[in-house]
């Protein structure tokens, strides 16, 4: 809707420390912002649509061309929503490379998402290494899957490829190296007073307005939400005693912390996974068939649905897909924006709540 | 002051969002709920709110509808915290002015389902108007 206001500033659609276009049109009186809203239709790819009637082998594809940036969890949740309506069953080797190839692409992902905080914040000293940190986990994707981005690793009854043993010991030595490297870099973060200076109290969401705008992920968690993290439903991290990692500010540092923190976590569970990884075989087997139903599971940025109806050959009569930007980039603009002192903070509240437009606009 | 020039018309996009399957149930069920035809209940979505908050309506709408199960009479018949909060319909002292008129018509020996009509008549008319 066309409205007329005192002083309305537009920031983006295409901006230096934005991944992805949108326009979030900033209502202002001086450098205090009063409200936001958010523009998107820069890049809709409208492939729910594109999805719908085709065969379940060409939507596994599709789903995890939702998003570049998190596509394994768009892989898992559409294959294992496939499997809970066709009631396949997963061995149990299987699950855990599940688990290790997803907790690597959330890695990735945070660290990708604190890059782009710390260049934000013209941090580019932490923005680089952080940059570097994640080609590092990249290669590990890569070196288990066969691919970076797009791995279409997730099958109905298992997984793609097995685990080699020397795949195994290569990610062991790497996961030693990223715990070190990202625990000097939490320090640097941690202490450093021109970041705290631009990232503690601002942008903060409390816990009722987290709640009220359904936030989810890390923006959730960084408003003490802990038992958003959907992978506290899962069998498989429910075995390995995964309890999520929160924090009570609500404000940018938080929510970066947090997603720190949750590297660390990464590499504790994947460690625990290879630990007690047993052997046997990597596909169970088994056909998707007919079946309606709404699925989640948790995506680097929180929880990510989806809602599908096959027929007896598999194939996706409907589809609806409900992704965990669209609750944090709403919480952001809503919420967190509202009242923020400077407009300055406009982006770096922006992306600390790892906005995904591709995700968003799926 | 002037519109800047640079404003897009963003109806045809909203509308693509309330299109969706879980958009298009939602919209059906508020506008079941309060008496209001759906187009009018779509174009009032689309004049009110946001593209992202569209996108977010159906959380919102199935999370505020678990806080409506929870909620005291005549709130929870009402939807107070529903079209309030979660879908943001009515402002909240409009609401609360609402919720006001129909708890002085309980109090006043009306019954409550028919207070509750009365209720859901204005903010029908808030919607439509």
């Amino acid at each position: 809707m066309k409205r007329t206001v005192d002083v309305s500033i537009p920031v983006g659609p295409v901006h230096p420390c934005w991944k992805e276009p949108a326009r979030v049109k900033c209502e202002t009186r001086g450098e205090l912002v009063l409200s936001a809203e958010v523009e998107l239709g820069y890049m809709k790819k409208g492939i729910e649509r594109i999805m719908r009637g085709r065969p379940w082998q060409e939507v596994m594809f599709l789903a995890e061309r939702v998003c570049g940036i998190c596509s394994v969890i768009h892989n898992m949740v559409f294959i294992e929503a496939l499997e809970h309506i066709s009631g396949i069953e997963v061995p149990e080797r299987a699950a855990l490379l599940r688990v290790i190839v997803n907790e690597l692409d959330r890695m990735q992902s945070h660290i990708l998402a604190n890059f782009s905080y710390c260049y934000t914040i013209e941090h580019e000293t932490l923005g680089m290494y952080l940059l570097d940190t994640r080609e590092k986990v990249m290669d590990e994707l890569e070196r288990i899957t066969g691919a970076r981005v797009t791995c279409a690793y997730i099958v109905p009854g298992g997984v793609r490829f097995d685990l080699r043993s020397e795949d195994a010991l290569h990610l062991r030595a790497s996961l030693d190296a990223l715990e070190q490297n990202i625990t000097r870099y939490i320090g640097m973060f941690e202490h450093g007073p021109l970041i705290a200076l631009r990232s503690r109290g601002i942008g903060i969401l409390t816990r009722d307005a987290a709640r009220e705008a359904c936030a989810v992920g890390p923006t959730a968690r960084a408003s003490g939400l802990a038992e958003t993290d959907r992978r506290l439903m899962h069998p498989t991290y429910q075995k390995l005693r995964f309890t999520p990692v929160s924090r009570e500010e609500g404000d940018n540092f938080a929510r970066i912390m947090v997603r720190f923190q949750e590297v660390l976590q990464s590499i504790a569970l994947i460690r625990t996974c290879l630990d007690t990884l047993p052997e046997g075989p990597i596909r169970g087997g088994g056909i998707p068939g007919a079946g309606e139903i709404a699925y989640s599971g948790e995506a680097p940025r929180g929880e990510l649905s989806y809602f599908i109806k096959t027929d007896a050959a598999g194939r996706v009569l409907e589809i609806s897909i409900q992704t965990p930007s669209i609750m944090n980039i709403e919480a952001c603009c809503h919420y967190m924006l509202k009242g923020v002192a400077s407009l300055a903070d406009v982006p770096s509240t922006f992306v600390s709540s790892d906005p995904c437009i591709a995700c968003t606009e799926r | 002051m002037k519109e800047p020039l640079y404003e897009k018309d963003l109806i045809s996009m909203k509308y693509a969002i309330l299109e969706s399957r879980r958009h298009d149930r939602m919209v059906r069920e508020i506008a079941a709920d309060l008496g209001v035809p759906q187009l009018r209940m779509r174009r009032y979505l689309m004049d009110r709110f946001d593209m992202l908050l569209l996108e977010n309506l159906p959380a919102r709408y199935e999370q505020g509808k678990m806080m409506r199960q929870d909620a005291p009479e005549p709130e929870r018949q009402l939807g107070a915290h529903l079209y309030t909060h979660a879908v943001p319909l009515i402002g909240e002292e409009r609401m609360a002015q609402i919720l006001t008129g129909v708890k002085e018509m309980v109090r006043g020996g009306t019954s409550m389902g028919q207070a509750v009509l009365s209720g859901k008549d204005r903010i029908r008319k808030e919607i439509i108007t």
